[in-house]
């Protein structure tokens, strides 16, 4: 129990501590917001003229691709930066196991999406006069919630792989737009080739904009939902139990290989 | 049952590889440390002393938990480094030499709040200790300050400050007062003498000579990843007790000369070290002050202003033991 009050409180601190330092980088409140919003803008404008679902569509979709590409970008830009700033090698150096220092940072980053999402709402009502109601509103809240889960949790399994390689941000551009494409954040994943839906079925992001676009737009059936809620749920799991053993090899490897700082 | 050494090394080894060329790779091996053993007792204030690149900073790291060795084994307060991290990193604190390692965009205090976190230390403790330890430093008043318009003192004070929120044992102390101006740095070995007064153990790396002497108990100095000497400071200075050291002012003087001075029966190692306008020329010799003339005589034709003959130092010893120039 002491063990679960001490972690809760590094969670809460390595939020706000992530929170202070983001909000003064122009490249991560543009990731969070302003990329949100251009994807909304360009969306609601090319579907202006079909009615009122694509709205809701297309708001829940932009702030999911905000959501990701925050998690890709601050997630794993902060491990490279605490490394440039020689503070990775303090924070391995700590009592408190990594997963949890990210964890709190993850959490923060998804969060501050999630505000994203309600701008991009507010702007599709505003300008374009979209009758914006979510159909299932406490479906959608759950739905919300357990996006957030299964995107802190996916971090998890993202960050070990840039605590142990600093090379791997050359891969970051290539992962953020097939995450969009396979996760159907902006269309549904039908107009996709067959071969591309398994791999779509693989990925917690998938399930949350399913979940997500269900809810807000009505005509997904409780059975439809239940099961996106399922997946996200088992695959949070899986990232959870996936992460601890990445942590600790990729961090033993970072020892090893001398990669925690720059000399 | 307490271990009876606070930190245990033995025959520890560090090799880093790198690749070379894009086409035809090839590795590349460093050895920074090479089969080094020693022992730190409690509350031992312990130096490793040595150049630039002799392998002190992974000596640090490795006893930190944060580098893992290519062979030997090392105990810190009866835990290996390698495979039982998890006990030994709420118990010690270290800090690495320089401005990195703080978070810039905050202010100090938010930087501390932070590892006081990490470091499990309790938030009501946390509120009282974060103001002592801000005025121990010499920071209080400026805690609210974003790191970033710190001075390079001033983040490395914070940074001792960082290392002791938790109270740690054991602290590792890598060039703490390195690029410190003259009084940062004198207030900064106030701070270590004090910590050493709480039996503190405390293993310190420098170059600075003045430094080693007046604050360890026992040095190990180290070049090219090997102990080349282990004792106390008086121990050390005995290396060289049979010398004397003869300071020569000098204008500028050409290499050359340097090499005849050094070809001198009476002379045992020649140095050069850069003082304002002038240099300062320190021959050790077995001679002393009868050596002068010869030496004189070899400078003929070069001005030369003061001569001085003094004891050597623990400068001199280190000079004698690892060789070459001493950085100033």
């Amino acid at each position: 129990m002491r063990k679960l009050t001490l972690y809760a409180r590094v969670i809460l601190a390595s939020a706000e501590m992530s929170v202070r330092e983001t909000m003064t980088d122009g490249f991560v409140v543009f990731g969070i917001f302003v990329q949100p919003l251009i994807i909304a803008l360009l969306g609601l404008w090319m579907l202006r003229d079909r009615g009122g679902d694509y709205g809701i569509f297309v708001v829940v979709g932009s702030g999911l691709t905000g959501l990701w590409s925050s998690l890709l970008f601050i997630s794993g830009n902060s491990i490279t930066h605490e490394r440039w700033t020689g503070t990775l090698e303090t924070l391995v150096g700590v009592p408190t196991p990594m997963g949890v220092i990210v964890l709190g940072k993850n959490l923060a980053n998804v969060l501050q999406s999630i505000g994203s999402m309600a701008v991009s709402y507010l702007l599709a009502s505003l300008l374009f006069g979209y009758p914006l109601t979510v159909a299932q509103p406490i479906q959608f809240v759950i739905s919300l919630f357990l996006t957030v889960v299964a995107f802190v949790t996916f971090g998890l399994v993202i960050a070990p792989i840039f605590v142990m390689n600093p090379d791997v941000q050359r891969w970051q551009n290539g992962l953020e737009f097939p995450i969009y494409i396979l996760a159907g954040f902006l269309f549904p994943i039908a107009l996709l080739p067959g071969w591309t839906t398994p791999i779509s079925y693989l990925l917690a992001p998938y399930w949350a904009a399913q979940a997500l676009h269900l809810t807000s737009s009505g005509g997904g059936t409780s059975g439809e939902i239940s099961i996106a809620w399922g997946m996200m749920l088992l695959f949070s799991l899986v990232y959870v139990l996936l992460s601890r053993t990445l942590f600790r090899v990729m961090l033993r490897k970072a020892r090893s290989e001398a990669t925690l700082g720059l000399e | 049952m307490a271990p009876l050494n606070a930190i245990e090394v033995r025959n520890l080894r560090r090799i880093y590889r790198t690749t070379i060329g894009v086409i035809r790779r090839r590795v590349k091996e460093v050895v920074a440390v090479d089969d080094i053993s020693f022992d730190v007792a409690p509350g031992e204030l312990f130096g490793l002393l040595g150049p630039n690149g002799a392998g002190k900073t992974t000596m640090v790291k490795m006893l930190t938990t944060l580098l893992i060795p290519s062979a030997g084994t090392a105990r810190v307060l009866g835990f290996d480094v390698v495979d039982q991290a998890d006990p030994i990193r709420p118990r010690i604190g270290f800090i690495f030499g320089g401005e990195r390692g703080l978070y810039w965009r905050l202010s100090a205090i938010d930087n501390l709040r932070y590892f006081a976190s990490l470091y499990h230390v309790e938030p009501e403790i946390a509120r009282k200790r974060i103001p002592y330890l801000l005025e121990l430093v010499r920071l209080d008043g400026r805690g609210q300050e974003k790191v970033e318009g710190y001075s390079r003192g001033m983040k490395q004070r914070l940074h001792v400050a960082r290392t002791l929120l938790h109270d740690p044992e054991l602290l590792f102390l890598d060039e703490p007062t390195i690029g410190l101006d003259p009084i940062g740095a004198r207030e900064l070995r106030q701070v270590i003498r004090n910590l050493q007064s709480e039996k503190k153990t405390i293993l310190l790396t420098t170059h600075y000579m003045f430094e080693a002497d007046a604050l360890c108990e026992r040095i190990a100095v180290i070049d090219h990843g090997r102990i080349v000497a282990l004792d106390t400071p008086e121990g050390l200075k005995r290396h060289v007790r049979d010398l004397s050291v003869i300071e020569l002012e000098v204008y500028g003087i050409p290499p050359e000369l340097l090499d005849v001075l050094r070809a001198l029966e009476v002379v045992e190692a020649v140095t050069v070290e850069n003082r304002d306008q002038k240099q300062a020329v320190l021959v050790q010799s077995p001679g002393g002050s009868e050596a002068v003339p010869e030496i004189l005589a070899a400078l003929s034709g070069l001005r030369v202003g003061k001569v001085i003959v003094r004891e050597p130092t623990l400068e001199d010893a280190y000079v004698r033991l690892v060789g070459g120039e001493v950085e100033p």
